[in-house]
């Protein structure tokens, strides 16, 4: 979207018409954007099913300890969420991967934020634990749009968002708010819609769980009481020496990278083991096409085996 | 067709009289009726030419199906869930083999073995995943002779009577006892040896390698000794001094490709103020490297390092002025790591499946310097660092001299100077082994007694390297047969789903590695059981995370169903109701044709 040529304000996404924030600013990071946003790249995020050339930032790389935060806004309807116009993730594609995620403990608590209309019936079919999801109207009612921005000329937030981020903007990084004050902080009359919540496969009461759980990269640390001290008693004239020469050259062979490429040499086998399966003869022939390095005399074959049908044809016509 | 043919009928019978009943033919053919009669064979040319349309579409629809077929390689599905069984019904056992030596005591050797085994069985926890199997044998020396007591084990011991004696401790060196008493013991794979002497100064102590000793006074008894040892063999040399034997999955920090990236990060919060620089690759080589060659059957490390500049930090401090320096406090730790303004994760050399390790070293700005930890208890941490598991570890250092910045004149690029270097290295070695679980006091302080842990240059004693090899091997094939057990699922559950030969390949040897691990650690073998199971434990995830196993690629059955039978299901029925209509009035033209000749035949 802030890429898109119809932006006036190219590479730039405001969350207000004062245009006081913008939310694409320099300390953010978008993996996928534009015609990578496509529900297979998305469940290939969510169940870790990339290619092996895929770079690290572009993955989710997470694991048992994780809390993730899933958050979705666009149009989506009864048990669907709609992507660039042109197709569809259902609400049981999503509870699948969830499940599979789970499966490989891809995450121990996830969150799920649905900013749609019928928003809560995305949610419906997931079973794994260690879900909450919440989502900004109920089946048969509508999510609308906060305001327009009359310079960029559409309108700039949902009103879902508009709300969670005002939350947000009036904690500091010492308030210990719980997620229920989030979901209770969401007012019917002012959403026009019911922001519905689903906690029946989440274990922790809502109250003791602090927002920062899944907003804020936050991250559990833990105090280091000691070094190691096996090395003090080393010569620290050891460190003074000078490296002699051979002990250099040894040194230079061990900077040399290492190939990423050592344990794969299952992907090194011949992708033509698939085809042999199929059927035989057609693979050999294929096969002999392939290695006949004259393919022109192929063609003179096939032309002149073509000239008595073409006299027959024509003796017929007389 | 069927009207044409019954045509010239009704026309022979408009001919004759439009009764058609039973017209008396005055000829000498009696009673013939058209309708129930006919004079000539009916022929099969009709029913010929349905059958063969109808027979060529049968003909044709196998090769239909093959080319619908989709290509799945057969998967060992059955050995997958006995590889699940076994591993949850037997718990994966370890042998291992304890040798405790008494020099100096006047006790019956069985009797002492029979009161360290009550001990150890009031000590081992019930461990479900992953437990040992350990056999005792005990000697006591009296210097003359030695008694050795009954043992269960195979093993012969291997100790010479007399080689141990209470004047080998009577000086304070540790390393020196302990080196003395590693050639004594030999210290193979699975043997841990544990000393207990009669003498003058009280101490215990564990050493680098597979033994510890224990001196006792003269009046103290044998029982608290018997106390102490039991507590040693299970708590240290089993558990490795930790609180719990189970395995913490956050304390697992090893990708699952078998690799880790180390990454060592000098962040320069703010460049304007001062540049600093580290001579890494000197501490590479001394430091680093022994340790990662000791961690080798655990896992494939490789390290990296850069520097880092304009990287504030998050989280906010403030001025002390008893301590004189900034001071932030732990409950500051979760936002201290920045990581809109931190580009750690850049490295290119690591694959998708490692797991990057992340060291930074953080240089505060001059508004900022020097800048402290302060614990909870008021204490000003003597480390400056934290980690974060599965994460890394951040160290603070302070620039010398920043707060009486008149003197202090930074130069454009310094160097830390390499005593910093060492210090900073020692608290990263304390972090890494902190993320695998491992404190790094020098103390163990056990229920009977403290214990003083000797360190190892190679940044792990070898009874510490045995520990994580025994948990990395019940780690890494619990999760293989986990994940190969959800590969079996998910690809029964998708019938339609193409199983490319490279999955079934890595399955198959994924099951060949894990059975190799398995028979590795049952006979004692740890660091190749590490190995394997790490194989074992990467194929089944490459298996598993393979990208074609996507289920929204793939259409199912009712999908093909629905795309192949508006074409076939009309043509089909057409085809099929065309031939049953033919041989339905071949058979009548037949039996018309019979009754004819049997009309005749009894007119004749």
């Amino acid at each position: 979207m802030a890429c898109n040529t119809r932006n006036k304000y190219p590479a730039q996404v405001f969350n207000n018409e004062n245009h006081r924030l913008n939310l694409y600013g320099d300390n953010v990071e978008v993996d996928y954007r534009g015609y990578e946003v496509t529900v297979e790249n998305f469940l290939r995020v969510l169940t870790g099913r990339h290619e092996t050339a895929v770079p690290r930032s572009k993955r989710l790389l997470s694991d048992e300890g994780s809390h993730i935060l899933l958050y979705m806004t666009g149009h989506g309807g009864d048990e669907f969420l709609k992507f660039q116009d042109s197709e569809e993730l259902q609400s049981h594609d999503l509870a699948d991967a969830v499940k599979q995620m789970k499966e490989k403990h891809r995450f121990k608590e996830l969150l799920i934020m649905v900013d749609t209309c019928q928003a809560a019936t995305l949610f419906n079919q997931l079973q794994s634990p260690g879900v909450l999801a919440i989502g900004s109207s109920m089946k048969g009612e509508n999510s609308y749009s906060h305001h327009l921005d009359s310079d960029v000329g559409v309108s700039v937030v949902d009103r879902f968002t508009y709300y969670t981020l005002a939350f947000f903007e009036r904690l500091n990084i010492y308030d210990n708010a719980s997620l229920s004050s989030l979901f209770s902080s969401y007012n019917p009359s002012l959403l026009m819609s019911t922001a519905y919540y689903r906690k029946d496969l989440y274990k922790r009461r809502l109250e003791e769980v602090p927002v920062t759980n899944f907003f804020g990269s936050v991250m559990e640390t833990i105090h280091t009481d000691a070094a190691y001290k096996a090395l003090s008693r080393r010569n620290s004239g050891r460190f003074e020496d000078e490296m002699s020469l051979d002990q250099s050259v040894h040194h230079i062979e061990r900077r040399m990278l290492i190939k990423v490429n050592d344990g794969y040499e299952i992907h090194d086998i011949n992708p033509e083991g698939e085809e042999g399966a199929s059927k035989c003869p057609w693979s050999t022939f294929r096969n002999k096409f392939q290695k006949a390095e004259n393919v022109d005399s192929l063609v003179n074959y096939g032309l002149v085996a073509m000239i008595p049908l073409l006299v027959i044809s024509t003796w017929l016509v007389q | 067709m069927a009207e044409i043919s019954e045509a010239p009928d009704s026309d022979s019978s408009k001919l004759f009289g439009s009764d058609s009943k039973a017209p008396q033919r005055p000829d000498s053919e009696p009673e013939f009726d058209p309708k129930l009669m006919r004079k000539t064979k009916p022929g099969l040319k009709r029913l010929f030419l349905t059958f063969s349309v109808l027979f060529s579409f049968l003909l044709g629809f196998p090769f239909l199906w093959k080319s619908v077929e989709i290509y799945r390689s057969p998967l060992p599905f059955r050995e997958i869930d006995s590889l699940s069984t076994q591993l949850r019904s037997d718990t994966l056992l370890f042998p291992l083999h304890f040798h405790a030596l008494f020099v100096g005591f006047d006790s019956d050797p069985d009797r002492l073995r029979w009161s360290i085994l009550s001990e150890i069985t009031k000590l081992t926890s019930q461990n479900p995943k992953c437990s040992d199997n350990y056999t005792l044998s005990v000697t006591v020396d009296l210097g003359s002779r030695c008694l050795r007591g009954r043992t269960s084990s195979p093993h012969s011991s291997s100790y010479q009577c007399g080689s141990v004696t209470g004047g080998d401790f009577v000086q304070n060196d540790d390393v020196a006892v302990d080196e003395r008493l590693a050639s004594v013991f030999g210290g193979k794979n699975n043997e841990y040896s544990m000393a207990v002497v009669k003498g003058v100064s009280e101490r215990a102590v564990v050493g680098k390698y597979r033994h510890a000793w224990m001196v006792v006074g003269d009046g103290s008894d044998v029982e608290m000794a018997v106390v102490k040892v039991a507590e040693v063999l299970i708590k240290v040399f089993i558990n490795g001094g930790r609180e719990e034997g189970l395995i913490r999955n956050e304390f697992m920090p090893v990708g699952a490709d078998g690799k880790i990236v180390l990454s060592f990060n000098l962040l320069n919060a703010d460049p304007h103020d001062w540049v600093y620089d580290w001579d890494f690759e000197k501490i590479d080589d001394t430091l680093l490297t022994p340790m990662i060659e000791a961690l080798g059957p655990v896992a494939n490390i490789s390290v990296e390092s850069q520097v880092l500049y304009h990287t504030p930090k998050a989280s906010f401090s403030y001025w002390n002025q008893k301590l004189e320096s900034y001071v932030f406090s732990t409950k500051d730790l979760p936002f201290f790591v920045n990581s809109n303004e931190w580009h750690l994760d850049t490295s290119i050399a690591a694959g998708g499946r490692s797991k990057i390790l992340q060291f930074a070293v953080y240089v505060p700005s001059a508004k900022e310097c020097p800048l402290l930890l302060q614990l909870p208890n008021g204490e000003i941490s003597k480390t400056n660092g934290f980690i974060s598991p599965m994460w890394g570890g951040v160290i603070v250092w302070n620039p010398q001299g920043c707060l009486r910045d008149s003197e202090f004149k930074p130069s454009a690029k310094n160097i830390i100077p390499i005593q910093d270097l060492e210090n900073m290295f020692e608290v990263f070695i304390g972090q890494f082994r902190q993320l695998f679980g491992f404190k790094s006091l020098n103390v163990y302080t056990g229920a009977s007694g403290d214990w003083n842990l000797l360190p190892s240059e190679r940044g792990f004693t070898e009874w510490e390297l045995d520990v994580l090899s025994r948990q990395h091997t019940c780690f890494n094939l619990h999760s293989c047969a986990t994940t190969l057990g959800s590969l079996s699922r998910l690809v029964q559950s998708l019938p339609r789903m193409i199983i490319k030969d490279e999955i079934g390949k890595q399955v198959k040897l994924s099951l060949e590695a894990a059975k190799l691990a398995l028979s590795n650690a049952s006979s004692g073998v740890y660091e190749s059981s590490a190995a394997s199971s790490s194989q074992a434990r990467s194929l089944a995830e490459d298996a598993f995370f393979h990208p074609s196993i996507m289920s929204v690629s793939y259409y199912s059955f009712e999908h093909c169903f629905a795309v192949y039978s508006p074409f076939f299901l009309p043509v089909s029925m057409h085809v099929v109701l065309a031939a049953l209509r033919e041989l339905r009035r071949y058979k009548q033209e037949k039996a018309k044709y019979l009754a004819w000749k049997a009309k005749a035949n009894t007119a004749t």
